[in-house]
């Protein structure tokens, strides 16, 4: 009995140190900072440790059943701790609460296991040889878990195995106890079937570990996630429920295919519509395939070269099923040459002349796509426009972001473009914002449209070239350039205020 | 018992923390890379006067330049220009440049040495002009102000600040820093803008690029009589931040501390720069990713053909209607023999000297030029985890570090995304002496440096160490001269600047006192200027 009890409070000690070093880790992970992440955590297990112990005194019955159940239950929580922090993280106010909860319960569960024990085994050993030999154990274990962790657990298992792992070694140590020693506790069949079930649910978690993670974005984004994958560029997430599917780069929305029809037949139409017989028309960005599908309503385009940096983009909306469907192959028609390749890069290669333009880029939110919105980009731009052509800018909400869509319009004609800002209502993004470019000064509203579209026609088209006075700005704007970026600080301060 | 057990959990625990910070950090793999510019040795035969005999072969040629610095190449440049055709022009190295070097590795091209030059001042015409024929300028506004090729503006954002806790923007401190400090800082940054546009009793700047050009109004000079920290005192300024600060740019533009560096120098730093485009100010810098190497490129562009590289000069002797330049080609040891009618001599003074004979008492005034001692190294990294604050900058300095931070050499590129970049680190190499520091320099290991660096950019960069995949370093043993207490208005810059006979020229920017790119593209272009009087009248 002596021995597997010390062997026990070996494997409890490897366990507790192992709980602590994962939730240290994950929580460095996700929040950065590892000094303070491991300090505190640390800090708050041994204090809690101490909370155990404290209170291991009210404890005077049935002492090993309650051993066990201890086990049993540091197991449970250990176990599923990083699983927990994972699923909680976006969530993000109750992510600490949550963790040092944690932290604090499977380090109370420990601080009380240890005087438990050797108050059973007191009167069975020498007190000298008692506390020589817990310790021993105790201290083993400790150095094992310090050990195995960084150089087998992390590497190998993940943080999540990891903690699982461990929780189901710490209930197998609960069940091996329980048959042990059934004779000298009341009721072990409940005990054994408490840690069967408990081993078996974790067992589950850890071979189902990867849809779980999955499972936990799936809570970031309110639907289930039905694709998601990393490129070397972004984050892309495909989410679906009954109404419609939604693609997010990076965790930003960029469509729902409940209204993108009416973002893309905005961005594409006013502008396509006016250039007489275009031909050869160039997408930079937007490599769903969603505004070429608008593009390709027109006969008499021969050619429409896409220039998106990510392959994994143009690749899904090529070969998935439910995105080719939505975008009607577009990216699979003859017409259409798809590079993948830097946009400003590109353009400042490039020699050719197009009929129209489209820059469908993200919203400058850091200063990488800032770039893409300065007036070094748009004179690049400037000369890939044929004379008569036109380009069609996205250019942010001008009703959250007034400053940065008014300093886009400003940057784009600081380069001798003249523009047609307009704009109109995507429900899942809120008010829209476009700004046509043109070297010809007045824009020609279109007459006609092309047959089958949903939103534009002639009365609404006209409507979107006004601005009500809560989309304008008496600030003064600066025109964005390499030099001062100054679209990211607008936008950032615009959006971030709107957010609040 | 309680309490052992608490102290012994935290041993333990803290134990495993030390062995996963190792395993994050140097402990697990060796940094790839190696100490490069091993030409020190090369030079050192020249210092240990290892090279004799006769030259193999002589030939002919008009003028010959010595070093293909920014100096030599400048003066080779301008004779290009003026239609001289026949020159030659020697360096030791295998590339031209010489402190304005460059590499380049599969991410980028980086330097090695100088990275960025100021917007110029509007009165530098010849050197606007070269600048417009390179297409930095491209052009003049209707106010006649110089138009900056905006690819080649320093991107937004410039500089950032790691100080109390995370990364502010710029990096004259604010973040963290009390009001009182603040007052401080903001009074001495006026007083520098009411200098950048002082005038002396004689009508000239007080301080100028080049500096030659400056006023000699006693008022200003006596400047170079004191230190930095000593004139900061003397006006009140004892702001630790504003100390800070003035150290940091006493040490970035001299590789000197602001307690040895003169006054004069280190209020140069602040008030020299006037210069004003239709899109920059005279804070806004040019940069390229491999630094001052692209100026370098277009600066020799027309006359490639007539730099000789891996050729050590060995003597210079004026003989009687001309000059005899003696050097050695370092692959092959071979000696060799060059007759020219003038010579432009445009290498520090401190190696000249040994090459030239003895008159002028060259060797003492020699001894009051003193050269700083610089460490360099190219890091190439993955994506690095970042602290609060302000995003990846292209300068980004570690307060109270005893580096200068990095710059980023990827930072020009257009593209979206760089996942791999290349940082340039500098170290100038202050503390103690310059003789001790040079030699301790000189011994260091590759790992060594490693170790160094890692552990600076360790603190802004948790994951470092991991994100590391090769360190190339550089050392300067002579970076670059210090204009210490009372060197630039010495007579020593003055006496050595003299030409020898009409024949023998000098350019470097030592002889200017402070080592900027406008000062060696001047001091190129006069000595070319004096060569050119010196054929007519010859
Ligand atoms: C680390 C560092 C960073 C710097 N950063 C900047 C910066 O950002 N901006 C800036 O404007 N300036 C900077 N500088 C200053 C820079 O030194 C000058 O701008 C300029 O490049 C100096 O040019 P130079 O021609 O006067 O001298 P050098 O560059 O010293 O040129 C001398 C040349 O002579 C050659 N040579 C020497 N001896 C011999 C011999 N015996 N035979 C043949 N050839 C020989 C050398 O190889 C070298 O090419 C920096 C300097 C250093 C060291």
């Amino acid at each position: 009995m002596q021995l597997l009890l010390l062997l026990a409070v070996f494997v409890i000690a490897t366990c507790g140190l192992i709980y602590e070093l994962v939730a240290g880790t994950l929580a460095s992970y996700l929040l950065g900072d590892s000094v303070t992440q491991f300090s505190t955590i640390i800090g708050v297990y041994l204090f809690s440790m101490g909370v155990g112990s404290f209170l291991s005194r009210y404890f005077n019955r049935n002492l090993l059943r309650w051993f066990i159940q201890i086990e049993l239950l540091v197991g449970l929580i250990g176990g599923f701790s990083a699983m927990l922090l994972f699923i909680v993280f976006p969530l993000s106010a109750s992510f600490r609460i949550v963790l040092y909860v944690l932290v604090f319960l499977t380090g109370a569960g420990v601080g009380l296991e240890i005087p438990i024990l050797m108050r059973i085994l007191k009167d069975k050993v020498e007190f000298k040889e008692l506390v020589s030999r817990v310790f021993t154990f105790d201290y083993i274990g400790a150095l094992l878990a310090s050990l195995l962790f960084p150089l087998l657990l992390v590497p190998y298992l993940g943080l999540m195995r990891t903690s699982l792992f461990f929780g189901m070694l710490n209930i197998a140590v609960g069940l091996f106890l329980a048959i042990k020693f059934s004779r000298e506790i009341k009721r072990p069949g409940v005990l054994r079937a408490m840690a069967i079930f408990l081993i078996l649910a974790e067992l589950v978690a850890f071979v189902l570990s990867n849809r779980i993670l999955s499972y936990s974005e799936t809570l970031v984004y309110n639907d289930r996630v039905v694709f998601a994958t990393s490129s070397p560029y972004q984050r892309i997430v495909l989410t679906r429920n009954k109404k419609e599917t939604r693609l997010f780069l990076n965790g930003n929305l960029q469509f729902s295919s409940a209204d993108e029809y009416r973002y893309h037949e905005a961005l594409v139409h006013p502008g396509l519509q006016a250039v007489r017989s275009p031909k050869q028309v160039l997408v930079l960005g937007g490599g769903d395939g969603l505004a070429i599908r608008e593009i390709l309503k027109y006969s008499s385009v021969d050619s429409i070269t896409l220039v998106d940096l990510d392959a994994a983009m143009t690749k899904l909306f090529t070969s998935n099923s439910m995105l080719v469907s939505l975008n009607q192959g577009s990216l699979l028609d003859s017409r259409v040459h798809v590079i993948n390749g830097d946009a400003f890069s590109w353009l400042r290669d490039n020699r050719r002349q197009f009929d129209f333009v489209v820059v469908d880029f993200p919203d400058p939110s850091n200063f990488s796509i800032g770039k893409l919105y300065s007036n070094t980009f748009y004179k690049l731009l400037y000369q890939a426009l044929k004379p008569e052509g036109i380009a069609v800018v996205q250019s942010t909400s001008p009703y959250v972001a007034p400053r940065s869509f008014w300093c886009i319009d400003e940057t784009i004609r600081s380069v001798g473009f003249h523009t047609a800002p307009y704009h109109n209502l995507v429900p899942s993004f809120g008010e829209w914002g476009y700004i046509l470019a043109m070297k010809d000064s007045v824009y020609h509203a279109p007459t006609v449209y092309v047959p089958g579209l949903r939103f534009i026609n002639v009365a609404t088209a006209q409507q979107m070239f006004v601005f009500p006075q809560d989309m304008r700005t008496t600030k003064p704007l600066a025109v964005n350039k390499l030099n001062n970026q100054a679209l990211v600080d607008y936008f950032e301060e615009e959006w971030s205020t709107y957010l609040e | 018992m309680q309490r052992r057990n608490f102290i012994q959990q935290v041993a333990a625990l803290t134990g495993t923390g030390f062995l996963l910070s190792q395993c994050q950090t140097t402990g697990q793999h060796k940094i790839p890379g190696r100490i490069v510019g091993a030409s020190a040795k090369v030079g050192h035969l020249l210092r240990d006067k290892k090279i004799q005999g006769a030259p193999q072969s002589t030939t002919q040629a008009e003028v010959v330049i010595v070093g293909a610095g920014v100096s030599g190449l400048s003066a080779a440049r301008h004779l290009y220009k003026q239609g001289v055709q026949d020159f030659l022009v020697l360096d030791l190295e295998a590339h031209a440049g010489g402190n304005a070097a460059a590499g380049e590795n599969n991410v980028s091209r980086y330097p090695w040495g100088a990275h960025y030059v100021p917007i110029p001042n509007n009165d530098l015409k010849d050197y606007l002009s070269f600048l417009q024929e390179c297409n930095v300028v491209t052009g003049y506004n209707s106010e006649g102000l110089p138009v900056y090729n905006e690819y080649h503006l320093c991107f937004d954002p410039e500089e950032r600040l790691y100080i109390n806790g995370s990364w502010q923007e710029g990096l004259v401190p604010r973040n963290g820093v009390p009001a009182e400090d603040l007052k401080q800082v903001q009074r001495f940054l006026d007083h520098m803008h009411q200098l950048r546009y002082a005038e002396g009793q004689d009508g000239k700047d007080a301080f100028a690029i080049p500096v030659n050009h400056s006023s000699a109004d006693e008022q200003y000079t006596k400047l170079d009589g004191i230190t930095m920290k000593e004139w900061l005192l003397q006006q009140g300024y004892t702001s630790e931040y504003l100390h800070w600060y003035c150290n940091y740019c006493c040490r970035d533009d001299f590789g000197t501390r602001y307690d040895e560096t003169a006054a004069w120098a280190g209020i140069h730093y602040f008030a020299a720069r006037k210069g004003k485009g239709a899109n920059a100010e005279h804070q806004d810098v040019l940069t390229w990713p491999q630094g001052n190497g692209w100026l370098v490129e277009q600066l020799q562009k027309d006359y490639r053909d007539k730099i000789k590289l891996n050729s050590l000069v060995t003597s210079i002797r004026p003989t009687g209607g001309g000059v005899e330049v003696l050097y050695m080609n370092v692959a092959t040891g071979q000696l060799q023999a060059v007759h020219a009618k003038q010579c432009v001599v445009a290498i520090p003074q401190f190696v000249a000297q040994r090459m030239l004979a003895p008159e002028l008492n060259r060797q003492q005034l020699v001894q009051q030029f003193s050269y700083a001692p610089w460490m360099v190294a190219n890091i190439t990294v993955q994506e690095l985890k970042e602290r609060r604050g302000e995003a990846l900058s292209w300068d980004n300095v570690l307060y109270n570090s005893e580096s200068l931070g990095y710059v980023v050499a990827t930072h020009q590129s257009i593209k979206q995304r760089e996942p791999v970049k290349v940082l340039t680190y500098y170290l100038p190499l202050t503390q103690g002496d310059v003789v001790t520091a040079r030699r301790e320099a000189a011994a260091m290991q590759h790992e060594q440096w490693v170790d160094i660096i890692l552990n600076d950019l360790r603190k802004v960069h948790e994951n470092i160490a991991a994100a590391v995949t090769n360190i190339d370093v550089m050392v300067w043993g002579h970076g670059m001269i210090r204009p210490v207490k009372g060197f630039i208005h010495s007579d020593a810059r003055r006496l050595l600047n003299k030409s020898i006979n009409d024949t023998i020229f000098f350019a470097h920017t030592d002889l200017a006192g402070i080592s900027i790119f406008e000062e060696g593209f001047y001091q190129g272009l006069q000595a070319a200027e004096s060569v050119l009087k010196a054929r007519m009248s010859g």
